[in-house]
Order: structure tokens, then sequence, then C-alpha cells
């Protein structure tokens, strides 16, 4: 599964977020993202994909920032 | 310094039978039980007990999707039965205009989340992962029923809770009474939520040997309080609230009052742990009627603790002999565990509400499966069925937990 697949599973499955509105420009605050359901997630995240974030990372604001750093750290650890 | 009168305008809870309020007290009424047989699956040994689950609930439909995904399971219990009482109170779960800085929340639980912890331990020791969840510690945190329940009806004052065994919700039923009437808070939420069937905890009430053992045919007729044949208690999972409030700022609004809180009592037997003693439970009584301004004989029905365990029943019962004197044999008792089972934290709370919808109602619910009586237990007016009661006046509800730790609530029947 690709790094949006992943976040709009997530959010639909945690938050009843309809998929659609998972795009790019759209803010995580505003889907319902706050800062534990973001932990949540990238919790989801390092298990699905086998990686490990690191803690001084810094929180991405919109689902494009959010694919384009999980996508950076699959090559990176790939 | 004066006091408040204390009116209970919100009654709310997750019915074991599934139903509303009104059809957990009908089936009360009608000795119907709610406990079935629980056969889980877990390993080495799965659960086989008698037990009283909430098999409707369903959290995502009562909570929403989000909400209920940042709950353990008896915060979810507590939420739904908070909504419930509020709803019932006719108050908005928005504030509309009214400061609620004052009013808060006085919340009881004997184990908390639990479930949260020890899905976190099957993570790490059956699944052999290294981590858990990073949601572990707001889900499992003793107070995060009252924290959310503060949260989602934007109360501003004090959120507590209170751990104190099978009295937990009794002593926040009382700690929140005692705020209303000082003033301090125009409106308290109070109650207990908990859920016992987590696999350790579950395992150690059966190593204490204190609970009854049934199968599918026998579950429902397990709990027997005050009967010769009593093998024990039958633990449930539940949620109860009620809504305490300033007896004028209800009548300013035109809330329907349920019932008045007039009295709360606590003590300790600091004796034993497990075993009661008469002589502390008759303190908290006799403190308990102090404070209502009651006298015994104005005392029209007791709903006991009652858990129907060898050691607990016989003791209650010399309790109210001690404190009723000769008027204990007209003294009308019972013990509604034998329906709805022992919900811990929670217990004090549907108690609580089983006793104002009995002085609302003018009808007192019996203890069921009361064939044969203990010798032992006799002395008391055992309810063995309902009983219209149309001079019920004002009743106590007992919670004697372990830890020696007692609590008594006294309330009183408003006219209709």
């Amino acid at each position: 599964m690709d790094s949006i697949g992943l976040i709009r599973e997530f959010l639909k499955d945690r938050l009843g977020v309809e998929p659609e509105t998972v795009v790019s420009e759209a803010q995580l605050a505003e889907l319902g993202v706050d800062s534990l359901m973001m932990l949540e997630l990238m919790f989801e995240f390092e298990d699905r994909f086998g990686i490990k974030l690191s803690n001084d990372l810094k929180s991405p604001r919109t689902v494009g920032e959010m694919v384009a750093l999980m996508d950076g750290l699959r090559t990176d650890q790939s | 310094m004066s006091q408040r009168r204390v009116a209970i305008t919100g009654l709310g809870l997750v019915s074991p039978y599934g139903g509303d309020l009104a059809d957990f007290f009908s089936r009360l009424l009608a000795g119907e039980s709610a406990v079935r047989h629980l056969l889980t699956d877990d390993v080495p040994r799965p659960l086989s007990i008698p037990f009283v689950s909430c098999p409707a609930f369903d959290a995502d439909a009562a909570l929403g999707r989000p909400l209920a995904s940042m709950m353990d399971r008896f915060a979810q219990l507590g939420m739904a039965a908070a909504f419930s009482a509020w709803d019932d109170a006719g108050l908005p779960r928005a504030a509309d205009g009214e400061s609620r800085d004052d009013w808060g929340v006085a919340w009881g639980t004997a184990l908390g989340g639990t479930l949260a912890y020890e899905k976190g331990y099957r993570e790490l020791w059956q699944k052999g992962r290294e981590r858990v969840s990073p949601l572990s510690v707001i889900l499992g945190m003793n107070n995060a029923a009252n924290a959310h329940i503060s949260i989602q009806l934007g109360l501003g004052g004090v959120s507590m809770s209170h751990t104190v065994a099978c009295a937990s919700s009794s002593v926040a039923i009382g700690e929140a009474f005692r705020r209303v009437r000082s003033g301090e808070a125009k409106v308290m939420m109070t109650g207990g939520s908990d859920v016992p069937q987590a696999y350790g905890v579950a395992r150690a009430w059966e190593a204490l040997r204190v609970m009854a053992s049934g199968d599918a045919e026998s579950s429902p007729r397990a709990c027997r309080p005050f009967s010769a044949d009593r093998t024990g208690l039958v633990l449930g999972e539940g949620g109860a609230a009620l809504v305490l409030e300033d007896w004028e700022h209800a009548v300013a609004r035109g809330a329907r009052i349920h019932g008045e809180m007039v009295g709360y009592g606590t003590s300790c037997d600091h004796s034993h742990l497990v075993r009661p003693e008469a002589a502390g439970q008759v303190r908290a009584i006799e403190a308990t009627l102090a404070d209502a301004g009651l006298r015994a004989e104005q005392i029209d029905y007791v709903n006991a603790h009652g858990t129907a365990t060898a050691e607990g029943d016989p003791v209650e019962i010399a309790a109210l002999k001690a404190v009723f004197g000769e008027r204990a044999a007209q003294l009308p008792v019972s013990a509604t565990k034998s329906m709805h089972g022992h919900l811990l934290g929670a217990a004090g709370a549907i108690e609580a509400i089983a006793t104002v919808l009995a002085l609302r109602e003018q009808r007192i619910p019996p203890t069921a499966h009361l064939a044969s009586l203990d010798p032992a237990c006799a002395g008391v007016d055992h309810v063995l069925s309902a009983r219209h009661a149309p001079q019920l006046r004002a009743a106590l509800s007992n919670s004697f937990a372990f830890g020696g730790s007692n609590a008594v609530l006294a309330f009183r029947a408003v006219a209709p």
C-alpha cells in the first residue's frame, strides 16, 4: 500500500473521515488529527512499513507533508 | 453556613438489559436477572463464569467513532451513561450562555482502564511485540472517564475519580453531593463505570473464592443474596450516572426532579481487608442518618450492598438490626445485585439509581432468587417480589467495600 492509501485507511477507520476528502492540501488538524491521533498514525506507519521514526521529527501539518515524510523515510530505510 | 438542597435531575445508565431507564427498572421489579454465562477464548484457560455484560452497547453509535476510539471500554460506558443522564436532565451538551466553570464531575471506578493495560500485556507477552499503542496511557488512566465527561459537557469545575473498590461510586456520589450542598458547585455529574472482565482481574476474583459458579443454564440465578444456598458474587460491567443539581437552580429552569439527595456517611472498619464488621457499617449508616437529619424510623427502604458472599450478607443484616432495632423486622430490604450483578466501581451508582426510582415510582424492587432465607440473614423485611409502597418517604443505599471502606447514601422522595 502507498502512503496516501495508508493515511486514508487509518482516517476512515479511526475517525470516519471519507477517503475522498483526504487530499494533499487538506490540513490534518481539520480532518480531526490532533497530537494524540498523530502519535497513533505514526505508530501505525512504523508498524506497517517496519521503520522507525526519530523522536525529533517535525509534525506534518498537511496530508501532502505527511505523504512526503512517509515516502522519504521509506526510500531512506528500504 | 447555609446548606443548599440537592435535587437529582438526571439519571442515565448503560443497561445490561439493553433498553432504557424505564425498561431497566421494570425488569428489576419483575425480578428478571441480567446475569448470563460468559465464555471467553482466553488462553491458557477460557473464562467460564456467570457475568453481566452490556451486549447491546455499541460505543461507536453512542459516542461516535472518533470519541469512542480514544477511550477504553470503562470510559465508553461511563461517557454513554453520562450523556444519557445529561439528556435526561434536559441540559444541552454545549454550554448555552450560563457559565459551567463551577460545574464538575466526581466519578467512581475500581479498575479504571485495566482492560487497556491488559491489551498491552497481550501484545508484549503473547504476540511478542516490543511496544504498545501510544494511546495506552490516556486509555488506561483511572481518571479517563471523568476527564472525557468534563470535556464533552464543558464542565470547568473539579474533575476527579474515586477508587474505593466496591464503594467507589457511592463515595463519588457522596462527594459530589457535598459540593452541591455547600454551594461550591451548581451541578455535579456523578456515577461510575467499570469493566471487570479483564482476564487477569476475573481470574484474581476467582482465586479469592468469592465468585458464584454457573453454566449457560444456571447462570441467570447464580447470584442469590441472603439465600441459604448462596455461593458468591457475580461480577458485571456497566456504567451509571446521576446529575446532582442545586435545588433552586433546578426549579428555576423547570427541570424534572426525580428525588432529593439528603445524606452521605462514611466509615472504615479499620480491622480487616476483606472481613466486614458490623460496627463499622453501623457507624456509616448512623453518620448518614445524622447528615440527612433523618431518624431511623423515617427510612422505608434499604438497597443493601448484598453481594451474596457467605461472610458479607449476615454482617450487613446485623448492622441493619443494630441501627433499626425493633423496627428492623418491618424494614424493607432488597439486594438488586441478584439481577444486575456486582458492578464494582459502578455498583453504588446503579444501586443509587434503583433506589431513587423506587422512591419516585413508590415501588420496591425485590431480591431475586431468595426462596430459602439463610437464618443468619433473618431479621429484616426481605422484599421477595416487587412491592407497591405508596408511603415510601426515604431510602438508603449501602456500599461496603473491601478494605473496610463503607459509604451510605440517603435519598428522599419528592411530591410529584
